[in-house]
């Protein structure tokens, strides 16, 4: 379930720019209705793509999100 | 009596600025050189008039979501158009200034699904999957200035476990064969993506290849060696970064066990750069 929901907000990122515009702007509210354990969350918040890799989200989102992907 | 005209499997990102970008110049270098290679195989490709092109590659999450991931997934409907991702990585700006649109083969692909279907393959149908890297990087570079012939998309689901197995790949592609051989049409067949790259899709691991086992890889397809590669595992294939390699299953298992030639092959260290071609009936 929990990587199901880390990838449906990556894929989400990476294809929906208000969406991401407004995760850059607050990522805590953009993720407010979001069913994420306190890992998933705190790792989307401050960005940590090599945990977010490490629970389960796809490598290819992450380094695809315009903006915030890179490696 | 249809065949199967050109066969030919090669690595997929063929754009020097991803690589100048990641590895540097030496990385620039390796791919251009490899294009050229494409190109040329590109002539024999057109040479041997087709008249469909199948083309087996994967997806990046760029076209299926976790809404759902077809195991195998074949495109139909009458055009196909090119994925456009706005502020793209450089993967995707290889798209950049190619045709919005490309005919399909209806009547191949509808064959390939329909008579699949009767066989006990349970694929995918898509009428609206566009086309990313993996597709239309190859086949630009193939065609050229050219028109590609009408295509036969077909997806492997490479990245997102449970990944269908080598051998069920090559089955599928046995089948491919099978319809081919029953209809009318001179066509050619590729597989896109690989070597090595990606080991257990760790993003701590971007960036290292395995070349002991790519070299096995091209070992084992030199000699025609296809029981062995069925017998690759989908653990195998994630340890060693060989995801997309089950793309190339398929396209084994269109020309059946015959030995491939090296047309290119290059170790990067980010990832090893192939391609190959098969000799066709």
């Amino acid at each position: 379930m929990s990587r199901y929901e880390v990838n449906v907000l990556l894929y989400r990122l990476k294809k929906d720019p208000a969406f991401r515009g407004r995760f850059r702007d607050d990522a805590r509210a953009a993720l407010s209705a979001a069913l994420l354990t306190d890992e998933e969350r705190e790792a989307f918040v401050r960005w940590d793509a090599r945990r977010l890799n490490e629970l389960g989200g796809s490598l290819h989102l992450l380094i695809s999100i315009p903006g915030l992907g890179g490696h | 009596m249809g065949k199967v005209v050109y066969a030919a499997a090669m690595s997929h990102v063929l754009y020097p600025d991803y690589y100048e970008k990641n590895v540097g110049p030496h990385g620039r270098a390796m791919v251009e050189e490899l294009i050229a290679v494409v190109r040329d195989m590109g002539r024999d490709l057109l040479a041997a008039r087709p008249d469909a092109l199948v083309v087996i590659a994967d997806d990046h999450l760029n076209v299926f979501s976790f809404d759902a991931i077809p195991a195998l997934c074949v495109r139909i409907g009458r055009s196909v158009e090119r994925m456009v991702q706005d502020d793209a990585i450089e993967f995707d700006r290889a798209l950049d200034g190619l045709p919005q649109r490309y005919p399909l083969h209806e009547d191949l692909a509808n064959r390939i699904l329909e008579e699949g279907m009767e066989a006990g393959f349970d694929f995918t149908a898509s009428w609206s999957a566009p086309l990313d890297h993996a597709f239309l990087s190859p086949v630009s570079t193939l065609c050229g200035a050219q028109p590609a012939p009408p295509l036969v998309p077909f997806w492997v689901n490479c990245f997102v476990s449970p990944q269908p197995t080598a051998r069920r790949c090559y089955a599928a592609g046995r089948h491919i064969a099978r319809v081919v051989g029953e209809g009318p049409w001179r066509v050619a067949v590729i597989a896109t993506g690989g070597l090595s790259h990606f080991p257990e899709l760790s993003l701590a691991r971007v960036g290292t290849s395995d070349v002991a086992f790519d070299r096995r890889l091209v070992d084992l397809m030199e000699s025609g060696d296809h029981e062995t590669l069925c017998a690759l595992t989908t653990k195998e294939l994630d340890l060693t970064g060989s995801h997309e390699f089950l793309n190339w299953m398929v396209l084994m298992g269109v020309v059946g066990p015959v030995s491939a030639r090296v047309r290119f092959f290059g170790e990067m260290g980010r990832i090893d750069l192939a391609a190959l071609e098969w000799e066709t009936a």
